[in-house]
């Protein structure tokens, strides 16, 4: 049985929790400093890159009638080492990914939840969970999302419903402000925190075939798209000018919710179920990022290898030497370009890639 | 032993001797071992092992009719003209004439010839058909499983009057002997898992089986360690719903316990009498046991962390409740609750092993002694008491599954009391991807929802009126998807 299996159904899913999960922790403040109220529009471009890049995605995935690995198709079109660079790449970038959200949950509990735990004692619990996941197949994980799915998303929907109703909109006139080539701009300065569709490339022989492929996938991303707009809207428009300080999204929005503070903080639990989204998110990318280790050193591993799992595990320990948001100013900025070739370039070129490998192996 | 047997028979053959001498030779020194010798042409040998036999239907059957012989030519003679036994057979196999001496059965030689006639005369022992203790209904049928595999078959071919209702015997065992029957419906079940799981019993070497949970063991192919994978009833009604929907089941003789499988989760959400309900009140039902279950599992590790780390979460009237209720106890809210959850295992294990009289006395004790003394003593909070009686008396919306649950509580509560939400978080995902990850029989254990097959939910939580359910689940493999006019 291959434990690694996964359906279009399972797969949109998967997406839509994916985009929504993480961007609701530091991004809007982030994008509220950049770009004061016109985040939302900075969301808006990136998500328009992104829809692009998903249709050449699925557009490969439908060309993939061998069910070729990313690695086999890399292999054969860029060459083997060219292989392994685009994978070293991908597997910087998803490390990248989870030491980011890992610090946003880190200070969603430490902040929001006054826990403070140790670094290493709230990372190494959801790195052991995401090592069970491997162990237990991508099956699993979008199994669980198929049923969490549903809790979730009403938990965003819980969230964001009493707040929308108080947010002063009008502060997020005049549309615009900051000028397209800023937010253009601004879009491709914060790619890192998209394309989260990426995760995609590493079931890519697992995906099974199905008659509608798009239809379902795009849905879920447009979904994705207005929620994660919405809330990044009416974050802006509740807070206006403060709303670059305010550092966990999700967790500020929850004050509104809640009409009396007598009545207890009632949001946090709605707010515990949805960072779970963000922790599935957490346990894709280090799947991701195992499957790279595995393809760049053409190993397959019967069950989760705990050596590639304790070096990432000990890569996450870099919260502990440099603080998160100067790693992000810093080494994430030199990445940039690397990881939009990965990001941006490389689904456009994988419907000709996955045609060209795939007529390859017919040949053999 | 069993080695030192064979080289007996081994010796016995090729010491010429025929199946009644080498019978003999085995049960020599045996009390129990009746042999009488009649004379009429060729001898006629009867043997029997009294403990097992029914001496009325032996004189019936066997020696009554024997008394009329005149002149004996062959066995094959004696069978067609003398005995009247409803279950008599030539048994030329000589590991088959032991086995049927074993399970009861009188058997005749002909001096002369090795093969031998078989009478059935067992006796028949164990207790009557009666409504099971684990799984009383409100409406629907009452009768339950026994002991006696015969009953069982007989409480099947009773509902499932077809030519399909098919069974494959196994002896498993190799002291024991047990039979085991594999149940199920031709055309309905998928022939390759029938032939799984035959095979999978054909290759069970064990000294014994003495209920059908051992077996259960064998089958399920993950060896899970949590939850049980196959599905386990005493009601026939429910054998024979399962298998129009293509599962398997399995009997085993001194077993009220039939298998079946493949199982998914969901099973344990539904109660026989759902089937007998109207499908409105049977969804409710279903929605209340699963909430009591998460409720159950969650409660206490949900109460722990909110008390030591997230008090805010709880409103202000509730929280001064706690506060002044828990204010003097001298143990933190985690030792508390799981001082709380052990006592009340301790108490449900002790009441299920006490005599059902003395059980009335403990709970009595239990509850009102230990709980509230211990309450006033000040060692437990009030609110730490009821809400693990509450939790642990949600355990039992689903009783086939009290001990894991418990134990799901119990760890996840510890989680929560060290690392707070994110802990009880992260447990909860580690146990859905430990379900979703399960496989048997190529039926995900947490179908229909993940994989989602709409088809299936029509009698998953909610369940659709019987005239709209046309199809058989497709989670689980089957040979024929229309449940009607096929």
């Amino acid at each position: 049985m291959n434990k690694n299996k996964v359906n279009v159904s399972q797969l949109s899913l998967l997406l839509l929790l994916v985009i929504t999960g993480g961007k609701f922790l530091s991004l809007p403040s982030i994008l509220a400093k950049d770009v004061g109220h016109d985040s939302w529009l900075v969301l808006c471009v990136a998500f328009l890159w992104d829809a692009v890049g998903l249709c050449f995605v699925l557009w490969a995935v439908k060309l993939n009638k061998n069910r070729l690995g990313l690695d086999d198709i890399l292999n054969v079109t860029l060459s083997r080492l060219g292989s392994k660079l685009v994978l070293a790449i991908f597997f910087v970038m998803f490390m990248c990914r989870i030491l980011v959200l890992l610090d946003s949950c880190y200070n969603t509990f430490a902040v929001t939840f006054d826990v403070n735990t140790n670094w290493v004692l709230f990372m190494l619990p959801i790195v052991a969970v995401g090592a069970f996941a491997i162990s237990r197949g991508f099956n699993s994980v979008a199994r669980t999302a198929q049923i969490l799915f549903a809790v979730i998303f009403l938990s965003i929907v819980a969230l964001l419903v009493y707040p929308l109703t108080q947010a002063k909109f009008s502060q997020l006139l005049p549309v615009g402000e900051a000028g397209l080539g800023k937010i253009v701009g601004t879009a491709f300065v914060r790619s890192f925190w998209f394309s989260d569709y990426v995760f995609i490339y590493f079931v890519l022989e697992d995906i099974k075939p199905q008659k509608h492929l798009f239809a379902p996938m795009l849905s879920s991303f447009t979904v994705g798209v207005v929620f994660t707009v919405l809330l990044n809207a009416v974050f802006v428009a509740l807070f206006g000018s403060v709303a670059q300080y305010g550092n966990i999204a999700m967790s500020k929005i929850g004050m509104f919710s809640v009409a009396e503070s007598t009545d207890g903080r009632w949001d946090w639990i709605t707010l515990s179920v949805w960072l779970t989204s963000v922790v599935i998110k957490i346990v894709i990318f280090i799947f991701c990022a195992y499957k790279c280790v595995e393809k760049i050193f053409a190993l397959h591993f019967g069950k989760a290898n705990y050596l590639v799992l304790v070096a990432m595990a000990a890569i996450l320990l870099v919260p502990m030497f440099v603080p998160v948001n100067v790693f992000l100013n810093s080494f994430v900025r030199w990445c940039l370009v690397p990881f939009a070739v990965v990001q941006y370039l490389l689904p456009l070129c994988m419907p000709i890639f996955t045609k060209i490998a795939n007529g390859k192996q017919m040949q053999t | 032993m069993r080695h030192s047997g064979i080289f007996l028979l081994f010796l016995c053959k090729n010491l010429g001797m025929n199946y009644f001498e080498q019978l003999k030779k085995l049960y020599d020194n045996q009390d129990d071992f009746l042999h009488r010798e009649i004379a009429g042409g060729k001898k006629v040998h009867v043997v029997s092992l009294d403990t097992m036999c029914d001496g009325t239907k032996t004189c019936q059957f066997v020696l009554q009719p024997l008394a009329y012989l005149k002149d004996v030519q062959s066995a094959d003679n004696l069978l067609q003209q003398l005995l009247i036994g409803a279950n008599a057979k030539e048994e030329p196999n000589f590991d088959c004439v032991v086995q049927d001496f074993l399970n009861g059965y009188t058997l005749v030689f002909v001096e002369g010839e090795d093969a031998c006639i078989s009478v059935d005369t067992r006796i028949a022992l164990g207790r009557s058909v009666a409504e099971p203790p684990t799984s009383m209904v409100m409406r629907g049928p009452r009768e339950g499983f026994v002991e006696d595999i015969k009953s069982n078959i007989t409480l099947l071919r009773k509902r499932l009057k077809t030519p399909k209702l098919k069974f494959v015997n196994i002896s498993i065992g190799n002291y024991t002997n047990t039979a085991v029957s594999v149940c199920y419906l031709q055309d309905v079940a998928d022939k390759t898992l029938v032939q799984n799981v035959v095979q999978r019993l054909q290759s069970v070497s064990i000294d014994g089986i003495l209920d059908s949970s051992y077996l259960a063991r064998y089958l399920d192919v993950e060896n899970t360690f949590l939850f049980r994978r196959v599905g386990t009833t005493e009601k026939p009604d429910i054998v024979v719903g399962k298998m129009l929907e293509g599962r398997i089941a399995v009997l085993v003789d001194g077993s009220p316990m039939v298998l079946t499988l493949p199982y998914l989760y969901i099973e344990d959400l539904q109660s026989p009498g759902d089937y007998y309900e109207n499908s409105v009140m049977t969804g409710v039902n279903r929605v209340l046991r699963f909430v009591s279950v998460v409720a159950s599992v969650l409660l206490p590790s949900l109460f722990v962390c909110l008390q030591m780390y997230n008090y805010q979460i709880i409103p202000l009237k509730f929280l001064i409740t706690v506060l002044n209720a828990t204010q003097s106890i001298p143990f933190s809210p985690l030792s508390e609750m799981l001082m709380v959850i052990i006592i009340f295992d301790i108490l449900r294990e002790a009441n299920l092993r006490m005599p059902s009289a003395v059980g009335i006395t403990l709970s009595l004790v239990g509850a009102i002694v230990l709980g509230d003394a211990a309450v006033n003593a000040g060692l437990i909070g009030a609110p730490a008491v009821m809400i693990g009686a509450l939790s642990g008396i949600g355990l039992f919306a689903m009783p086939d599954n009290t001990l894991i649950l418990s134990l799901l509580r119990l760890t996840i509560t510890f989680i929560g009391g060290i690392m707070g939400i994110m802990g009880v978080m992260l447990s909860i995902l580690l146990v859905m991807f430990y379900l979703a990850s399960l496989e048997t029989y190529k039926t995900p254990f947490l179908a229909p929802f993940a994989p989602d097959i709409s088809n299936d939910r029509q009698d998953a939580v909610f369940q659709k009126g019987l005239p709209d359910q046309k199809k058989r689940p497709r989670s689980i493999p089957h040979g024929n998807d229309t449940r009607r006019g096929a």
